[in-house]
């Protein structure tokens, strides 16, 4: 699989502030990549760096293998923070520039990408006029014109009701059938872990982890037991071994195996034969929310 | 670099304040020029004795080759209009936030300077078509019969778009460096109009003969008061001709300026972050 994206150890701080300390890792092409950390974590710093509105301190990246140049990044259709347009020109005129400055997109693909986000009725309004969630909207038609083979989102749906939420996620996902590479950064797991092949986790402009998805959550396996005498099911399991975690919390044990090692079948017929009838038993597979909390909390 | 200006046009092209300062350049650079011709003709049409003395010292300034120099020497003095024009174009890229997008969607760093490096060529190319124009009107309406001496003084078309061009590279710098419209407007108003008037009187009193290198000194010296303000006297005549002379450096001087200013523009852009 080759790579569309690849950073070299990119470090950037503003003063004091270290924002992102000697960041690497490559992104395939076909992929939903996610960037994922909390508010501060480096995100948008991170996007900025690669689309070169910010200057890495030290480190490199690549496009398509090669080093930095204009050229590579009018093929990325990007969306980076808040949608910045002209304001005293309507949403058909601001695309015009956008066509004009990427090469991107025709007259009609402006008409096509603008009904795909459901701004056609108010395409010749000046952009001042329009709501936070139209303004989002325009910036995602901006990075979809031209059908480019990259898209790079950041935080895709903010200021978007459910319904506007549900159907960018949707539209990702057809994207990603196409076969298009799309980076995603954002803070709503919910949202990555519904369409993301890979991901990348950020903390204080720390890379923690990146790679496939089930690469980065299926380093255990998590069985879920509960029973009417918690405390001789606990004893049970202890007695059974083979786990790395074991603990109680809300009525429930939860174990921890390594992964591909947990045998529900196993652990059934042992507490059975040790007197205890199981009210609960459940493969549980990771969330993304959970890998994220273990990882980014102190 | 026709890609450039075609996407920079799109951007001027339905904006209010490009229109509006067109409207009011092309209604102020005649009237002031118009308001002088009307001063002159009363003077010169009186039949007494100072009717024929005004008429002698001043000659005809508005005909030709005259007028040439003379609308140019009075247009200079609304460089503000335009400049005002300029801060707003680059000062809105920065409210905007599309000083970013446009790198964003794959501009480099160098052809957003180039740009509006080209914004403000066009709009010194605007106002200088407005100053001929005005300058071939009242040429003609001055003094029909010399019509057949217009190739004479050529020089102050370009000389006028240069002065132009170097006093709205100030005012992009400004706006360029301040990023705020309202501020880079005040400062540049202030220096322009206040500052840089106090610090060439301080100077000429003082005897520090350094005024002509003041930032805008510099190319206002390249437009110097009309032919006219040599005929009062002696000293007067020896004034106006050191100044003529001194244009042509003035001409390099301005250029040196102005390609600095924008070599700055383009270092400086090249460098920092665009947060």
């Amino acid at each position: 699989m080759d790579t569309v994206l690849s950073l070299e150890a990119i470090s950037k701080s503003y003063g004091r502030i270290q924002a992102l300390k000697e960041v690497s890792f490559t992104v395939p092409r076909g992929s939903v990549f996610g960037i994922l950390g909390p508010n501060g974590s480096g995100k948008t710093t991170l996007m900025s760096i690669v689309l070169d509105v910010l200057k890495a301190n030290t480190g490199s990246y690549s496009w398509f293998g090669k080093a930095n140049h204009p050229s590579e990044r009018k093929k990325i259709g990007s969306l980076l923070e808040t949608p910045n347009f002209y304001h005293y020109l309507s949403a058909t005129d601001n695309l015009n520039i956008t066509s004009a400055i990427s090469g991107r997109g025709t007259p009609e693909d402006i008409s096509r990408v603008l009904e795909l986000v459901k701004l056609s009725e108010r395409k010749n309004s000046r952009f001042s006029t329009y709501s936070l969630g139209m303004k989002q909207r325009l910036a995602i038609a901006a990075a979809l014109l031209g059908n480019p083979e990259i898209l790079l989102l950041d935080e895709p749906t903010n200021g978007l009701d459910p319904v506007g939420i549900m159907e960018i996620r949707d539209l990702i996902r057809s994207l990603a059938q196409k076969g298009i590479t799309i980076i995603i950064a954002s803070h709503l797991l919910d949202e990555v872990e519904k369409v993301c092949t890979h991901v990348a986790i950020l903390k204080k402009g720390n890379l923690l982890t990146a790679g496939h998805v089930n690469e980065v959550l299926a380093h255990e396996d998590i069985v879920e037991l509960a029973a009417a005498n918690m405390e001789a099911l606990k004893q049970c399991i202890a007695d059974m071994g083979g786990f790395s975690v074991l603990r109680e919390e809300d009525q429930r044990l939860q174990i921890h195996y390594p992964a591909g090692t947990a045998n529900m079948e196993a652990i059934n017929a042992h507490c059975f034969r040790n007197g205890i009838t199981l009210q609960l038993l459940l493969n549980k597979k990771r969330s993304l929310e959970s890998k994220f909390f273990e990882l980014t909390n102190d | 670099m026709l890609s450039l200006l075609k996407t920079e046009w799109l951007k001027i092209r339905k904006y209010p304040a490009f229109w509006w300062m067109l409207g009011i350049v092309l209604l102020t650079y005649p009237g002031i020029n118009g308001i002088f011709l009307n001063v002159y003709q009363q003077f010169t049409t009186r039949k007494d004795a100072a009717g024929s003395f005004a008429k002698m010292v001043l000659g005809n300034p508005f005909s030709f080759p005259e007028t040439w120099h003379t609308v140019a020497y009075f247009s200079s003095f609304f460089v503000l209009l335009p400049a005002i024009l300029v801060i707003m174009l680059i000062t809105n890229e920065y409210s905007f936030r599309t000083h970013r997008q446009n790198i964003i969607d794959g501009w480099s760093r160098y052809e957003f300077i180039t740009g509006k490096l080209m914004d403000v060529l066009i709009i010194s190319g605007v106002v200088t078509v407005v100053y001929i124009a005005a300058s071939i009107g009242y040429g003609i309406y001055a003094d029909p019969d010399n019509l057949n001496r217009w190739t004479e003084q050529l020089q102050y078309i370009p000389l006028f778009f240069l002065q132009t061009f170097a006093q709205l590279s100030i005012a992009f710098f400004l706006g360029f460096l301040v990023k705020k419209a309202f501020i880079a407007l005040g400062i540049f108003l202030f220096y322009y109009l206040v500052v840089e008037n106090i610090l060439v009187a301080y100077l000429k009193y003082k005897k520090i003969p350094i005024t002509r290198f003041l930032p805008f000194e510099v190319s206002d010296n390249m437009l110097v008061a009309p032919a006219f303000a040599g005929n009062f006297g002696k000293d007067a005549k020896a004034g106006y001709e050191a100044a003529l002379a001194l244009v042509p450096q003035q001409a390099i001087l301005t250029i040196v300026l102005t390609t600095l200013i924008w070599l700055a523009c383009f270092r400086l852009h090249n460098r920092k972050d665009l947060s």
